[in-house]
């Protein structure tokens, strides 16, 4: 372990070598996240010089690393061994409603088995624990998908007395889980069962509210 | 399984596990009336899991004397069960860390919240000068793990890493078995009463900050969100995965213990 002024871009970011680009956001993601002025990682351990200090050499070596020209020039001053990958595309979301890349850091497989559902049937629950498995707020979610935070919330907390007519809630599950990656079809199929076996089919429902 | 609470000052294990108030505690091993900690086992409503409480404590004298403390520690990883779950009081007295050294895996509970963070690294930064301190061997690097405790001390040592730069200085030998010592001290961490996804990346920014600033590894083992679940279990005074077994605090609770006890086993068979 080499101490902070001597660690190269790589270590300071907490990344392998080889890593890919998606990798390098992540890691710079959370390096802002854990170096912010008033942040709470660093709270009684680093004072405010140095985190500043800390975010300016953050700030270089993603701007190094995240481009593809500058991190060959610098791996060739590093005499790294092997060339790292980078010829993924950048990110970006497309038109469609996509899965958003998690926002923890690539040790998350660790704790894969804290998401998904607990006896195999997905629920408002299990949709939340995956979620926050992934490191996504309910807003992320929204942004994609453009249904409203508050649906999401009822839809996580299973209010389905505030959920509008199953037709749209099949929707609003199917765009969630399609953001987080799932089988959409298994996982508002399962939903659904939950919600009508908890409503009656009869109830008609007004046209849910989304957002621009 | 053994679970042990060593908070004498503020017992409340046996509440949580639903017993109440036994009279046999760790408090007659600290004042002498048992010699054998194993007499001191209760049984809980959990199958297979007994309870050493720490209840009726003497409030003159609750930790045992250093020398009564080691034969605790040594007896507590003599007792025969396949599991012993030590519950540390809050703080660093000395006897708290020395309960959370002896054990294969250190688990810390962290709050996202500033008041937590500091108590964390504070008592992280003692337990690992306690472990130096027991196992450096020559006097004069010992001497400096002492000074080094001291935060404000001449020689401007303030962290692990500024610490094994001296010890390396003063005898090679003794740098490297630092740092062996130093990798292998992996302390877990668990940050409980979580409520969004900001506050579960903490976990990760918190092993950075150890990372950096301290030179040791900690391991994020998990995270417990903010459940009125566990309120419920603690009012009824049954253990939680009993009272409420679908909630998400038992869920992540079990799935975290089991991590554990994987990773238990793993340093066993090493």
């Amino acid at each position: 372990m080499r101490e902070i002024p001597e660690q190269d871009h790589y270590e300071l970011l907490e990344l392998a070598r080889d890593a890919t680009r998606e990798e390098v956001e992540r890691a710079y993601r959370m390096a802002c996240s854990t170096w912010a002025e008033h942040g709470l990682a660093a709270y009684s351990v680093a004072d405010d010089s140095q985190l500043a200090s800390l975010r300016e050499r953050v700030e270089l070596a993603y701007r190094v690393l995240a481009d593809v020209e500058a991190r060959g020039t610098y791996d060739e001053a590093l005499g790294a061994l092997s060339a790292p990958k980078r010829t993924e595309p950048d990110l970006g979301f497309d038109d469609e409603e996509e899965e958003i890349p998690a926002e923890l850091p690539a040790e998350i497989e660790a704790f894969e088995d804290l998401s998904g559902p607990e006896d195999g049937r997905w629920s408002g629950a299990s949709l939340r624990r995956t979620r926050l498995a992934r490191g996504l707020e309910l807003e992320q979610i929204t942004g994609v998908t453009k249904v409203n935070p508050v649906y999401l919330r009822c839809i996580e907390e299973e209010r389905f007395e505030a959920l509008p007519a199953a037709v749209y809630v099949r929707g609003f599950v199917t765009a969630y889980a399609r953001c987080l990656g799932l089988d959409a079809a298994r996982v508002s199929g399962d939903y659904l069962e939950r919600l009508q076996a908890a409503r009656p089919s009869h109830v008609l429902r007004r046209k849910p509210r989304t957002r621009s | 399984m053994v679970a042990i609470d060593t908070d004498v000052e503020g017992a409340n294990l046996h509440t949580w596990l639903g017993v109440p108030s036994p009279r046999a505690s760790l408090a007659d091993f600290v004042s002498g009336r048992v010699q054998d900690p194993l007499d001191l086992v209760v049984e809980t409503p959990v199958a297979n899991l007994g309870l050493i409480a720490a209840t009726h404590g003497n409030l003159a004298a609750s930790q045992p004397e250093p020398s009564r403390r080691i034969e605790l520690l040594q007896r507590l990883r003599r007792l025969l069960c396949d599991f012993v779950f030590v519950d540390c009081g809050a703080g660093a007295h000395p006897a708290t860390i020395d309960y959370f050294l002896v054990g294969d895996e250190g688990v810390l509970v962290l709050h996202p919240e500033p008041t937590s963070l500091e108590n964390a690294y504070a008592f992280l930064r003692a337990a690992f000068y306690r472990r130096m301190q027991l196992v450096m061997q020559k006097h004069d690097v010992r001497e400096r793990v002492r000074e080094a405790m001291d935060q404000r001390n001449a020689r401007g040592i303030h962290t692990p890493l500024d610490l094994l730069r001296e010890v390396e200085a003063m005898d090679p030998e003794e740098g490297r078995r630092f740092a062996r010592s130093m990798r292998s001290f992996r302390p877990r961490i668990v940050l409980n009463e979580v409520e969004s996804a900001e506050e579960i990346k903490l976990g990760f920014s918190v092993r950075s900050v150890c990372r950096k600033f301290f030179g040791i590894e900690a391991d994020y083992v998990g995270y417990v969100n903010r459940d009125p679940a566990v309120r419920e279990a603690v009012l009824a005074r049954r253990p939680l995965v009993e009272v409420r077994p679908k909630s998400d605090a038992a869920i992540y609770v079990q799935r975290i213990a089991r991590k554990l006890a994987e990773a238990a086993g793993g340093s066993r068979s090493r």
